[in-house]
C-alpha cells in the first residue's frame, strides 16, 4: 500500500558565510559575491587556511538571540538557535501550543568549538558549568531548542558527518507521514573548530587557495560553518516547497574516500527520483555535493552521469561561496534549492573554468529560469551518501506502509576488551590495526550478531551513539594540543565521527542500503530501535542491523541487534 | 648503505602504521608497500608524510607527490638519504 501525503516546507532560515538570513544569502548568490576568506573567530595557527566563516562574533549571536552576554557558548548552537527562529517566524505560526513539536537536528562535531578550549581542564577533571565533558551531540540539538525558546520540543540529533543534515530533512518527512508530530523543525548546524580544521588538515584535503569544484585545477575543499533548518508541516494550506523524494544509500567503500564511479551516490539520487515518480529530465538544477576535493569531485560526476546519461541538468556546487559546512551542508544547500526555485535562478559554481576529463561541466549561474523541481545532494565520510528532490508545485510525497510483524533474530553484546581475541575470526589484523576499543567492541558485536541471525548482509544499518568514538577523537585532540596544530594523526581523525562503525559495518558487508546514526544521550538506541522497526514494519527493509556503542575511560559497551521480518 | 636509515623507518613505519604484528625482518625493503605488497592504503600514504615530515623535515606538498616516493622502504630511505634537512 502506498500512502500520499503532502510534506510542505512552510519556513526556512539559514546563517552561513554568504549571509545572516535567507535575503542575505539570496543577495551573495544572485551577485557572486564569495563567503570565503582568511580565519577571523576561530582560534588557530592556522591562519594560511581560507575558510567560510559566519561573520558573527559569539557575543552578537547571543544578543540576536536575548541570551545573557557572559555566558560561554558553541557557535554550533547559536547559529542552530538563530536559524530556527527565522524558519519558525516565516510560518506565520502563532502559537506551538498544544502541537507536537519536533527539533531534528545534524551534527558531528556538535559543541566542540566550545569543549576544545576547555580539553586541559576537563583532563584534570575540573569541568567548568555548562561545558558538556565531551562530544556529545545532542546536547547543542537541546540548547537550541531552548535557545530558539521552544524547550518543549523533542530533539533528535542525526551525526551522519557530512551528509547529517539533509539525513535530518529525511527523517523529518518521516516523522510527520507517521503523524509522529505536527510541526517538525528539521535542518543542521555546525560551527568551525581546531578539531575538524586539523582533521580535515591532516587528510590534506584542504585547499589554501578559494575551492574549485568540478575544476581541473581544484586541489580540495574550504571550510564552512553555518546552520539551516526548515518548518515542515503535512498537508499544509500553503508552503515555499514540497518533499517529492528522498534516497539514503551507503557507498561502501571507503572511510574516507568515494568509490570510483559514486556507487552511493548513483543509488541515492536513483531512490529519490523513484520515490518521486519522475524521469531525470524533469530535474531541473541539481545542487551537487562537489566540495572540490579530487576524489569527490570526479565520483561525483560519474555517478551523475551514469542517472542523467546525455540530459544532464544544469549543476552546481554552491561550496565556492559558502565553504564545506561539513555536516550542516545538507540542509544549506536544500535552501539554495529552495531559493532558486522561488526566484527562478540557478546558483554559479563559482568560479569554475576548466573541464576535469570525465567530469560535468557546471553552470556559472542564470537567471530568469523557471525551475520546478530541484535535487540536493549531500554526502558523507564513511559514504554516507543522501540526495532530496524538492518541488515548488504541490507534490505528493509517497509511503509505502505495509504492516509487517518484527522480530529480533540476534541480540548480542561485547562489554569487555578480554573478548577481542574473536575479532580475528570477522576481520583481518591489517583491517583492525587501526581500531579503538569501541570500534573493536561494535564490529565484534555486529559479526556476531549477523552470524547468528544468519545473515550475511542486512537490508539497512541503523546505529545510535551517546558520545561517539571519545578514545580516537580525544587522542586527536590531545595531539593537537600537545603538536600545537602541526603533524597530526590522521588515523585518528577519520575514525573520530560518529558514525564510523555503522559505515565502517556497512564496508565490511557490503551494505549499500539505508545507513544513519542516532546521537542524542540516553535516548540513541530508542530512536535506532524505532526507525529499524518502522523500516520493517512498512516493508522497506526485511532484515535490519541496530547498534548501540558507548565507551567511557573505563569501558566499552556494544550491543547489536538483528531485527527482521516475520 | 641505507641500513641503518632503513631499520630506523621500518620500526617508525610499524609504529605509526599500528604494525605491531610485524617485525623489521618481516617487511621486505625492496617489496612494493601499496596494493599487493604490504598491502597498505591512502590513510597509511598520509601517516609516511607525517613521518617524513616529523622525523626528517621533510615536507611533501600533496599525496600524490608521495606516492612516486612510497614505492618500498628502500625507495623512501634513498630519498629521505637526499633531502633530510635533520
Amino acid at each position: 500500500m502506498q500512502n500520499l501525503s503532502r510534506i510542505g516546507i512552510t519556513g526556512l532560515g539559514v546563517i552561513c558565510a554568504i549571509g545572516n538570513n535567507a535575503d542575505e544569502v539570496l543577495y551573495s548568490l544572485k551577485k557572486g559575491v564569495s563567503g570565503i576568506g582568511p580565519v577571523r573567530y576561530l582560534q588557530t595557527r592556522h591562519t594560511e587556511i581560507p575558510v567560510g566563516e559566519v561573520k558573527l562574533s559569539n557575543r552578537e549571536m547571543a544578543d540576536m538571540l536575548g541570551l545573557e552576554r557572559d555566558r560561554l557558548y558553541s557557535r554550533t548552537s547559536l547559529m542552530g538557535a538563530i536559524s530556527i527562529r527565522q524558519a519558525l517566524r516565516q510560518t506565520g505560526i502563532r502559537s506551538l501550543a498544544g502541537k507536537r513539536v519536533a527539533v531534528i537536528s545534524g551534527t558531528t562535531v556538535g559543541v566542540m568549538d566550545l569543549v576544545e578550549n576547555f580539553r586541559p581542564q576537563i583532563l584534570r577533571g575540573e569541568i567548568p558549568d555548562n561545558i558538556p565533558s565531551g562530544n556529545e551531540c545532542g546536547h547543542s540539538t537541546r540548547e537550541m531548542a531552548e535557545f530558539a525558546g521552544i524547550p518543549q520540543a523533542q530533539c533528535c540529533t542525526i551525526s551522519t558527518a557530512c551528509s547529517s543534515a539533509l539525513n535530518s530533512i529525511i527523517t523529518g518527512c518521516e516523522m510527520l507521514q507517521r503523524d509522529e508530530a505536527d510541526i517538525v523543525i528539521a535542518g543542521g548546524s555546525e560551527a568551525l573548530s581546531r578539531f575538524h580544521l586539523n582533521g580535515f588538515n591532516s587528510l590534506m584535503i584542504l585547499d589554501k587557495k578559494r575551492c574549485r569544484p568540478f575544476d581541473a585545477t581544484r586541489a580540495g575543499l574550504n571550510l564552512g560553518e553555518g546552520a539551516a533548518f526548515v518548518v515542515m508541516q503535512k498537508n499544509p494550506t500553503d508552503a515555499l516547497s514540497y518533499v517529492a523524494g528522498y534516497g539514503n544509500r551507503c557507498d561502501a567503500f571507503h572511510q574516507t574516500a568515494s568509490s570510483e564511479n559514486g556507487d552511493g551516490a548513483f543509488l541515492a539520487m536513483s531512490d529519490a527520483l523513484s520515490m518521486a515518480g519522475l524521469r531525470p529530465e524533469d530535474i531541473g538544477y541539481v545542487n551537487a555535493h562537489g566540495t572540490g576535493t579530487p576524489d569527490n569531485d570526479i565520483s561525483e560526476s560519474r555517478a551523475i552521469r551514469r542517472l542523467f546519461k546525455d540530459t544532464v541538468p544544469p549543476v552546481s556546487s554552491t561550496k565556492a561561496f559558502t565553504g564545506h559546512t561539513t555536516s550542516a551542508s545538507g540542509s544549506i544547500e536544500a535552501v539554495i534549492c529552495i531559493l532558486a526555485i522561488r526566484h527562478g535562478f540557478l546558483p554559479a559554481n563559482l568560479g569554475w573554468k576548466n573541464l576535469i576529463e570525465g567530469g560535468i561541466r557546471p553552470t556559472n549561474g542564470k537567471k530568469g529560469v523557471a525551475l520546478k523541481y530541484a535535487m540536493c545532494n549531500s554526502f558523507g565520510f564513511g559514504g554516507n551518501d543522501s540526495s532530496i528532490i524538492l518541488s515548488g508545485d504541490e507534490f505528493g510525497l509517497q509511503y509505502a506502509d505495509g504492516d509487517f510483524a518484527v522480530e529480533t533474530l540476534a541480540d548480542e553484546k561485547v562489554c569487555d576488551v578480554e573478548s577481542f581475541g574473536q575479532l580475528k575470526e570477522y576481520v583481518s589484523p591489517m583491517e583492525s590495526r587501526r581500531m579503538g576499543k569501541l570500534m573493536k567492541a561494535a564490529i565484534l558485536s555486529a559479526f556476531k550478531a549477523l552470524k547468528i541471525s544468519g545473515t550475511e548482509c542486512p537490508d539497512a544499518i541503523i546505529t545510535g551513539t551517546s558520545h561517539g568514538m571519545q578514545e580516537t577523537g580525544n587522542r586527536f585532540l590531545d595531539d593537537i594540543i600537545a603538536n600545537g596544530e602541526e603533524l597530526l594523526s590522521p588515523t585518528l581523525f577519520m575514525q573520530s565521527t560518529h558514525n564510523t562503525i555503522g559505515s565502517s559495518i556497512a564496508i565490511r558487508t557490503g551494505c549499500h542500503g539505508y545507513n544513519i546514526t542516532y546521537s542524542q544521550g540516553d535516548d540513541s538506541l530508542g530512536w535506532a530501535l524505532k526507525d529499524a522497526r518502522e523500516k520493517i514494519r512498512s516493508g522497506r527493509a526485511r532484515t535490519v542491523l541496530v547498534g548501540c556503542y558507548d565507551e567511557s575511560s573505563e569501558g566499552v559497551d556494544a550491543r547489536t541487534l538483528i531485527l527482521g521480518r516475520k | 648503505m641505507n641500513d641503518d636509515l632503513i631499520l630506523e623507518l621500518k620500526n617508525q613505519i610499524i609504529d605509526a602504521l599500528n604494525l605491531e604484528e610485524l617485525t623489521p625482518e618481516d617487511i621486505d625493503a625492496d617489496a612494493p608497500l601499496f596494493g599487493a605488497g604490504l598491502g597498505l592504503d591512502s590513510i597509511d600514504a598520509l601517516e609516511l608524510i607525517v613521518i617524513l615530515d616529523k622525523n626528517y623535515g621533510i615536507k611533501l606538498a600533496s599525496p600524490a607527490e608521495g606516492k612516486a616516493i612510497f614505492k618500498s622502504v628502500a625507495a623512501i630511505a634513498e630519498y629521505v638519504a637526499k633531502n633530510r634537512s635533520r
